[in-house]
């Protein structure tokens, strides 16, 4: 891969001059911090990890840091050589050379960490509603699609914001997926089809869900447990309160899609 | 094991989401550095005091620079005789008021835009007040540290002293003039013209040098934000930021101690946005840039410890009352 081959000559390069004068070393960690965080983000481009950590429409962002960060290794590498005295800009907070070791550190763990997407657990500490009224984001727009089983479950919150009446869904076609939860204060029979939205990364992702009234024990379906579900809604009592639950028809287990969140 | 790979994986969201917004912070600051002098842009300042606050909060629209590069060119502008307001001013509104921190709190903030927009507007109000309560202080120098003090222009209008009488080490120019050498302001003002190939290595070993100082200070406070998240209970987190006071002195303290570059802040803010009031939200986002710890290491180089308070005592209180009347009444 045309990524990885700058840094690999750049660490020959620098076995072969050695590291005797101070200034030089300096140099060389800068090249390995540089050369590192490109290679984490590149990482995440290539592997499709980045959908796991930011919304996409910022990915453009993350993925040209990457290549700015691999160009600033490479002219270090190129020109660090040549000493030239930065004028003193900044008292800082911490000693350089310690800012610059967690900086590797953490580009490394980076390099081997792989994200995973967030499920049940993190659902349940976030606090899970099927009303976005709790949460950050207000609908920006209601968009009327012509049938029902196009919606996702985010669109049937959405579109139960601005109703919330869930006898006026009775009978809707519904087909959507997402991961299983079992809010432990509902009957055995009942589960809660669950996803993520993302408005900008995963440090703002919350949870919404659907309940789904099932035929046998929910235990047939795996907390965490991606399920395609398809049916149609009724309106159901649990633990006293009214909500428009899915009535399936067919219940189909699905591997964990690749950009599990939802926007 | 879930909840470490949970909060892992909300860590390097954060750093993956902030670090292009930390490239073109210090890319900008750094081509400020070399390209863009500032004793062309003091002649066009306006002289009143409140114009002067008004025009000095605005600058840095001019100079996209987050707290840490503001003090820099603060400390420039002081020592080429800017006034007062302007410079206090510049110090506590650039770091907020500027595109690139607008564009990386748009890109954060996007479903609340009121909070991006009061972000500017609470600054504003914020930093002209000072900058205009400062402004009664004409002579800056009783108040500035007694480095930047020496370097005054008053001292440069009594030049008319040869520069022999006065102790320091200097370079004669060609055109006969004087370089104090070990005045670092100086050299920055007056950088000898230098090949533009130099420069450009001076801006990227600049931008090294900022980017690992910020990053490292960036990776601290996401892995704080990524820590609270998942290891801190909800119920604790939910009753501290549910509640209009607790949750606005909460998020200002945070803001103090984590000290996150204005740049990137707005990412720290948003994994609190479903926890917190908007008030606490827009204290972090609008108290952060102007003090924190790291802030204070820098003012103390700038100021002597009085103005300090000074600035710190008004900030806080006008960030509390602003932000408190948000929750009570906006939101």
């Amino acid at each position: 891969m045309s990524v990885k081959r700058p840094q690999k000559s750049g660490r020959a390069a620098r076995q072969k001059r050695g590291s005797k004068t101070p200034w030089f070393r300096q140099n060389w960690l800068d090249v390995l911090v540089l050369g590192a965080w490109s290679m984490t983000l590149f990482r995440y481009w290539i592997t499709g990890k980045l959908f796991l950590l930011l919304h996409p429409d910022y990915m453009w962002l993350a993925n040209s840091a990457a290549v700015i960060l691999l160009g600033m290794a490479i002219f270090k590498l190129v020109k660090g050589r040549r000493r030239i005295q930065a004028p003193p800009s900044h008292t800082t907070l911490l000693p350089p050379q310690l800012s610059s070791l967690i900086l590797l550190g953490v580009a490394v763990l980076g390099f081997i960490f792989t994200p995973q997407a967030f499920a049940r657990e993190k659902a349940i500490q976030r606090g899970i509603s099927d009303s976005l009224t709790l949460t950050r984001s207000q609908p920006q727009r209601f968009v009327r699609q012509a049938s029902s089983e196009e919606r996702t479950i985010i669109d049937w919150i959405r579109t139960l914001n601005v109703y919330p009446e869930p006898d006026a869904y009775a009978d809707q076609a519904v087909n959507v997926s997402g991961f299983v939860i079992h809010p432990e204060e509902w009957p055995e029979e009942y589960l809660m089809l669950s996803r993520f939205v993302l408005t900008c990364c995963a440090a703002d992702a919350y949870p919404v869900g659907l309940p789904v009234q099932l035929a046998v024990s929910r235990q047939a379906y795996a907390p965490d447990s991606w399920l395609q579900i398809e049916g149609k809604m009724l309106t159901s009592t649990i633990n006293g309160q009214r909500q428009l639950t899915i009535e399936p028809t067919k219940i189909e287990t699905i591997p964990e899609p690749r950009n599990p969140y939802e926007y | 094991m879930e909840q470490l790979s949970n909060g892992l994986t909300l860590f390097f969201s954060l750093l993956v989401e902030a670090i292009p917004f930390l490239l073109i912070g210090v890319a900008f600051s750094s081509l400020l550095l070399f390209f863009v002098d500032e004793r062309t842009l003091i002649k066009f300042l306006p002289k009143t005091p409140l114009m002067g606050a008004i025009a000095g909060s605005l600058m840095g629209v001019f100079f996209p620079v987050c707290e840490c590069g503001n003090v820099p060119v603060a400390r420039r502008l002081i020592v080429q005789g800017a006034p007062s307001s302007v410079a206090v001013g510049f110090l506590l509104a650039a770091p907020t008021i500027n595109p690139v921190v607008f564009w990386a709190t748009w890109v954060a903030f996007r479903d609340q835009p009121e909070i991006v927009f009061l972000r500017v507007i609470f600054t504003l109000v914020i930093a002209v007040t000072i900058a205009w309560v400062f402004s009664r202080q004409p002579d800056m120098r009783p108040i500035l540290h007694p480095a930047v003090a020496r370097q005054m222009p008053q001292i440069r209008k009594s030049e008319p002293i040869n520069p022999l009488l006065r102790s320091g080490t200097f370079l004669l120019l060609t055109d006969g003039s004087t370089l104090q050498l070990d005045d670092p302001a100086a050299i920055l003002t007056k950088t000898p013209a230098q090949p533009f190939a130099v420069k450009i290595q001076l801006v990227i070993d600049n931008m090294v040098q900022e980017l690992k100082e910020l990053g490292a200070v960036l990776i601290l406070g996401s892995a704080i934000a990524a820590f609270v998240q998942v290891a801190v209970p909800r119920d604790w987190i939910l009753t501290l930021g549910q509640n209009f006071i607790t949750s606005i002195l909460a998020m200002m303290l945070l803001a103090a101690v984590v000290s996150i570059c204005s740049t990137v802040d707005s990412f720290f803010a948003l994994s609190f946005a479903s926890t917190f009031t908007t008030g606490a939200q827009l204290a972090f986002l609008v108290f952060g840039p102007m003090i924190d710890l790291k802030n204070i290491g820098l003012l103390m180089t700038l100021f002597k410890p009085r103005a300090i308070i000074y600035i710190f005592i008004l900030a806080a209180q006008m960030c509390f009352i602003l932000t408190l009347f948000m929750n009570l009444y906006v939101s």
